[in-house]
């Protein structure tokens, strides 16, 4: 098929040198509507950036001035063991012997370095019902993290029932308290709104240790929960934040992803002393409950969680959250890959 | 045509914006909830449930005002525990801290699941396999610390925190289920 060049009827004629220049010459038809379409395509491609300048406007606004949660992470010294798990009757001296075999506190905690302590204090329920960290393993971090030289030592959650009862009635309070920690409570006036840049999460008001603080340990107790599974290292997060839970709810195992990225913790140390089988996260009945006098440490929140949940009953692999943090470059659910000690109480 | 045209590629720019606007404010949609049928009503059924606190509870004592929470403000309550329910057609949720007769405290959760199905169903759900089933009271169990029965919609949770308050336990859980019939 050949294709003929067409006379266009309006096409100007060069001008003979002794006359006047002609006239300008009409613009075509055809011209004309292509620049017509021309317009409007580039005031689309215009209205397209403003208007995506426009419902991004807020959120980079915020962002871009709220603060970050710094990576709180400690360097591993070379050949320093990445995980301790401890079995034993004594529930302070199988953190005393996690933490040694990890190469102390000192590790962890530098001398006047302002640390946060983040234990599960989420339930009014006694430390037998097994819903919180038992506060024992929590006095016992207090007291290392004192004697490693700490200049102050913060202890708090967001607690889902009211934080009075929850503090009072797990014994966290008082056993922090007496070991040296300054009790913050999940007031409204104790949280500051913070950059979470996660996949779900862009903001989110925390609390505010976790903004100022230098070091901070996750002391989560091991236990099932109804719609993730399990409730340990990575799910602990979700006491940081304030406001309401649905929200978080609607994907679970990407928001919990989306607050463990946004903390990555000093140290964890994981309390299985006794765990919830079922009924989690609330439980209340004895009969769910088992006791395992089981302390699991280190800093691979991914790892400690895929060791957790085998005292579940649970194939690492089945939990959402765990394959997302592997994903997420968290860490690792091989635990038994890491170099791990195993000792009794 | 032509202008047509025109009109309509004008159009584009503005609806745009609009959408985009409309885009960056909207809060997420909420996950969706199967619809329960025949449903008792909002405020007789809120009525209905908030009256069985009322009169004789065994010697019990409620401390401070009964707390009514539904679907969404279940998650602030029970946290990830709350799908289960609302999952099972859950209406709302009555809770109360108490004190036993002599001053031990205990908490009354009362769940209206809207069918006597939807009850039983929980009830099966939550059952702990070590929990016992108590005598001359069908479809409770007591496991230590605990008290949970199904009488009717409701599916009743109660829980004690020392020796004292769970001796109390049995006595509120007949009051309530006397107010059930």
């Amino acid at each position: 098929m050949t294709s003929e060049k067409r006379p266009d009827p309006y096409e100007c004629q060069p001008a003979p040198g002794n006359q006047p220049p002609p006239p300008p010459a009409p613009v075509d038809m055809n011209r004309r509507a292509a620049l017509r379409v021309g317009m409007t395509a580039a005031m689309a491609v215009g209205s397209v950036a403003v208007g995506l300048s426009l419902r991004d406007r807020d959120a980079s606004k915020k962002t871009k001035t709220l603060p970050t949660i710094k990576d709180h992470r400690a360097e591993k010294p070379a050949g320093a063991t990445d995980m301790a798990i401890v079995r034993g009757p004594d529930p302070a001296v199988n953190v005393r012997k996690a933490i040694e075999a990890l190469g102390g506190m000192g590790r962890f905690v530098r001398r006047g370095e302002r640390v946060v302590i983040k234990p599960n204090i989420g339930w009014n329920r006694t430390p037998e019902q097994a819903a919180n960290t038992n506060p024992d393993v929590v006095a016992e971090v207090v007291r290392l993290v004192v004697a490693a030289g700490a200049g102050k030592v913060w202890l708090t959650d967001a607690s889902v029932n009211t934080p009075e009862q929850c503090f009072a009635r797990s014994g966290i309070e008082k056993a922090a308290k007496a070991a040296g920690a300054t009790i913050v409570r999940p007031d409204a006036s104790a949280f500051r709104e913070v950059n979470v840049s996660g996949k779900l999460l862009r903001t989110g008001d925390v609390l505010f240790p976790f903004v100022e603080a230098d070091r901070v340990i996750n002391v989560p107790i091991v236990k099932q929960h109804g719609l993730s599974l399990a409730s340990m290292s990575l799910k602990n997060w979700y006491g940081v934040l304030g406001g309401q839970r649905v929200k978080l709810h609607q994907n679970i195992h990407l928001s919990i992803i989306d607050l463990a990225a946004m903390v990555k913790p000093t140290l964890t140390i994981l309390d299985a002393t006794r765990i919830l089988l079922a009924n989690g996260p609330t439980g209340g009945s004895l009969a769910d409950v088992k006791q395992m006098d089981t302390i699991a440490a280190g800093s691979d929140e991914v790892a400690l969680d895929a060791f957790g949940a085998t005292l579940l009953g649970l194939n690492p692999n089945d939990v959402g959250f765990i394959v997302e943090g592997m994903k997420a470059g968290l860490g690792t659910p091989q635990w038994q890959n890491l170099k791990t000690v195993e000792l009794g109480g | 045509m032509r202008i047509l045209t025109f009109v309509v590629l004008a159009l584009i720019p503005p609806a745009f914006i609009g959408w985009m606007v409309r885009e960056g404010r909207r809060a997420p949609a909420p996950s969706a909830v199967p619809a329960g049928k025949a449903r008792p009503s909002g405020a007789e059924a809120d009525k209905t449930l908030l009256a069985l606190f009322e009169g004789d509870l065994g010697g019990g004592k409620i401390k401070e005002k009964v707390a009514l929470y539904d679907e969404k403000g279940l998650f602030d309550y029970i946290d990830g525990a709350a799908p289960i329910f609302i999952d099972r057609h859950y209406r709302k949720l009555a809770a109360a801290e108490m004190a036993s007769a002599d001053g031990a405290d205990m908490v009354c959760d009362v769940y209206d699941m809207a069918e006597p199905a939807n009850a039983e169903s929980i009830f099966s759900a939550e059952k702990s396999p070590t929990a016992k089933p108590v005598a001359d009271f069908p479809d409770a169990i007591a496991g230590p610390m605990s008290f949970v029965f199904r009488s009717g919609r409701y599916y009743v949770k109660l829980t004690a925190f020392d020796a004292k308050a769970e001796a109390a336990l049995p006595g509120l859980a007949k009051a309530l289920k006397g107010k059930m019939k």
